[in-house]
């Protein structure tokens, strides 16, 4: 029986490969989506987790770095230096804001860095200098490849124009853009003195992180202090609560459409062999292996559209950002059971409706041709 | 006597009700004997199928029995029906209905892998059943390649796979050529008489009716006499099935006398040893 249903299927390669070529389809969405999620997530805490203090400390109430606002005294900076175990302190200013890179509008984060905190700054430069003078900004080198603003050019923030004097790399996301400024120039643009938004703090050898980010907490008054980590957890949470509604929809969308797809391939397949199927029940097959051949008939479907859309994740996915390198995609092993756990789902449900059809089949059509 | 293998008393179908109620099929009794060849004929329309259906397990008739090797099949459920039709009725259809994914060897074992028995038997059976319907050559073709006479081999030896004490076998010769047709008839005629096998076999083709055992006339879904008709017929020589000797296309000339024979299996015998037969009338 399971031979008959194996070789049916097998037999018309053309209608089974263009029915897994659309199941392929709508888990290749699924993938993309969780892939741009997942890109985006990441890109999101790129600047914290590259630059990697070992602790962060910021106004007290706040947690993270996306999105958020955070003022700290220049004297607590000055008295957490002076803390045991405490190796170095580098202040930053920080700011989300609306810039202007030709014609382009974006949100971005600026990141308002002081003389001596090459520390804080760009990780990686793909062109151009480090920041010397006032008035000067450092841009990711994919924002210029899609403004046509490079070294040498002014770019906007709120009202003051800065000049392009490097490209950094990895910097770029469409959600989360960092921007280096002279700590000066954002002190201005922000009308404060005396305060920063975060300081990075690095420990001594041997010093334990979390007890000392617990000592900060307690002993300077309006800070909270987090080990690097935890900090990170914050933010790359905050950054997937912010998205996640929209990838569960599109996921739960395409979804949908892929088990409409295998159900209607599922039913083309059973209304193709409506007369073979109603041969084998007059021969005495029962409706429960008949079931079981349509089910498994499904399942090879779905598992061939799932496995050209797993080899498409694994082999073509990683090559867009080349094309489009707006884009950051990460397609996760984690993804890639989950997408495997909806295919299942997906090939039950599309084969019920046509499996109830088999079992109502009447096997005295077998006469009638 | 020996007891019948199937048996069916007063069995109805009726379609619809009230004013729209139709009589396909109008209190029907008969019985079938080991090694009988019964045919069921009658215009078109006349409930042939519909009988043939309910006798195979296929349909529930509205009322009456149906028993198969004692089992009253109108009485079991709809979910025991397969395992009836599996084990005790063989089945030859018009078209053949092979199974076009499957070879000649692969639609023959079909029916075995719902039977238990030991691994090698059906393969076994198999062989003997390819070796004597002739389709040694053809056994890992797929049904599409094969002539009309070769897919009804098949489905006869599909039948037969399961060792069934009853063959329904409907039109098995409507889309055959008149001497595959013959060929055919010849095939379940021996399974009748050298196998002891029960057929029943729902036809238009007047030649098979001098090989039946019983002919039965189904007219307006209940069995009537038979109308009579005017035609001319031979004889074979061979294995006596009427033939219309105008349309017979196999012949032979036997010491200035004509003999027509219903197919090159008959032929064949006949030129080996002649005086066996000529004392039969043509």
């Amino acid at each position: 029986m399971f031979q008959w249903a194996w070789k049916s299927l097998f037999k018309q390669p053309g209608n089974l490969t263009g029915s897994a070529l659309g199941i392929a389809f709508a888990f290749i969405l699924v993938i993309f989506f969780d892939a741009v999620w997942q890109g985006e997530s990441e890109q999101v805490v790129a600047y914290p987790e590259n630059i990697k203090p070992d602790i962060w400390v910021m106004q007290s109430g706040v947690g993270n770095m996306h999105m958020a606002m955070s003022f700290v005294w220049d004297w607590k900076a000055d008295k957490i230096a002076s803390m045991p175990g405490v190796k170095q302190v580098t202040p930053i200013l920080y700011l989300n804001n609306v810039i202007t890179a030709g014609d382009t509008k974006m949100f971005a984060f600026i990141v308002g860095l002081l003389p001596d905190a090459q520390r804080a700054g760009p990780w990686s430069m793909s062109a151009g200098r480090q920041l010397e003078n006032s008035g000067e900004v450092i841009i990711p080198d994919v924002l210029s490849g899609l403004t046509g603003v490079g070294i040498g050019d002014q770019l906007r923030i709120t009202d003051r124009d800065f000049t392009v004097v490097g490209l950094s790399s990895g910097t770029y996301s469409s959600a989360n853009t960092v921007l280096f400024v002279p700590f000066k120039d954002l002190e201005d643009i922000l009308s404060s003195t005396g305060t920063y938004s975060y300081l990075l703090v690095d420990v001594d050898e041997g010093i334990d992180a979390k007890a000392l980010a617990a000592q900060i907490r307690n002993e300077v008054e309006k800070v909270n202090a987090l080990p690097h980590d935890e900090f990170i957890k914050n933010d790359f949470s905050l950054a997937r609560q912010m998205g996640v509604e929209i990838i569960v929809m599109m996921t739960a969308i395409c979804s949908v459409l892929a088990a409409l797809i295998v159900a209607f391939t599922s039913y083309s397949l059973v209304m193709r062999k409506r007369q073979e199927i109603a041969i084998i029940k007059a021969l005495g097959v029962t409706n429960r292996l008949i079931f079981y051949s349509v089910m498994l008939q499904t399942g090879l479907v779905t598992l061939y559209g799932f496995i050209i859309s797993v080899v498409f994740a694994l082999f073509i996915i990683p090559y867009i950002p080349l094309l489009v390198p707006q884009l950051t995609l990460i397609v996760s092993l984690e993804s890639l059971l989950q997408l495997g756990m909806i295919a299942f789902i997906v090939a039950i449900s599309g084969a019920l409706l046509p499996t109830h059809m088999v079992l109502r089949l009447d096997p005295a059509t077998a006469f009638h041709v | 006597m020996s007891s019948p293998i199937l048996s069916a008393q007063h069995i109805s179908k009726y379609y619809g009700s009230g004013h729209t109620k139709v009589r396909a099929v109008d209190d029907v009794s008969l019985d079938i004997q080991p090694g009988e060849l019964v045919l069921i004929m009658g215009p078109s329309g006349s409930g042939k199928t519909t009988l043939l259906s309910m006798l195979g397990g296929l349909l529930k008739p509205s009322q009456g029995a149906i028993e198969i090797e004692g089992i009253d099949i109108a009485q079991l459920k709809e979910a025991e029906l397969p395992n009836i039709r599996a084990l005790k009725i063989g089945f030859i259809f018009q078209t053949f209905n092979l199974l076009d994914a499957l070879t000649v060897e692969e639609n023959i074992l079909f029916p075995s892998q719902l039977r238990i028995e030991k691994a090698g038997q059906a393969r076994q059976r198999a062989d003997e059943l390819i070796q004597q319907l002739k389709l040694e050559r053809r056994r890992f073709s797929l049904p599409q390649t094969l002539s009309g006479g070769e897919k009804q081999r098949v489905a006869i030896a599909r039948a037969l796979i399961n060792e069934p004490k009853l063959i329904l076998a409907d039109e098995p010769t409507g889309n055959l050529d008149s001497q595959t047709g013959q060929e055919v008839m010849m095939i379940l005629h021996d399974i009748a008489r050298d196998h002891g096998y029960a057929v029943i076999m729902v036809t238009h083709d007047p030649r098979v009716e001098d090989i039946a055992d019983r002919i039965m006339w189904l007219e307006d879904g209940a069995l009537r006499d038979r109308k009579s008709e005017t035609h001319k017929w031979v004889h074979d020589p061979v294995c006596g099935m009427r033939i219309d000797e105008w349309k017979a296309n196999i012949k032979y000339e036997y010491k200035d006398e004509r003999y027509v024979f219903c197919s090159e299996r008959c032929k064949q015998r006949f030129e080996k040893n002649p005086m066996e037969y000529v004392s039969i009338k043509k």
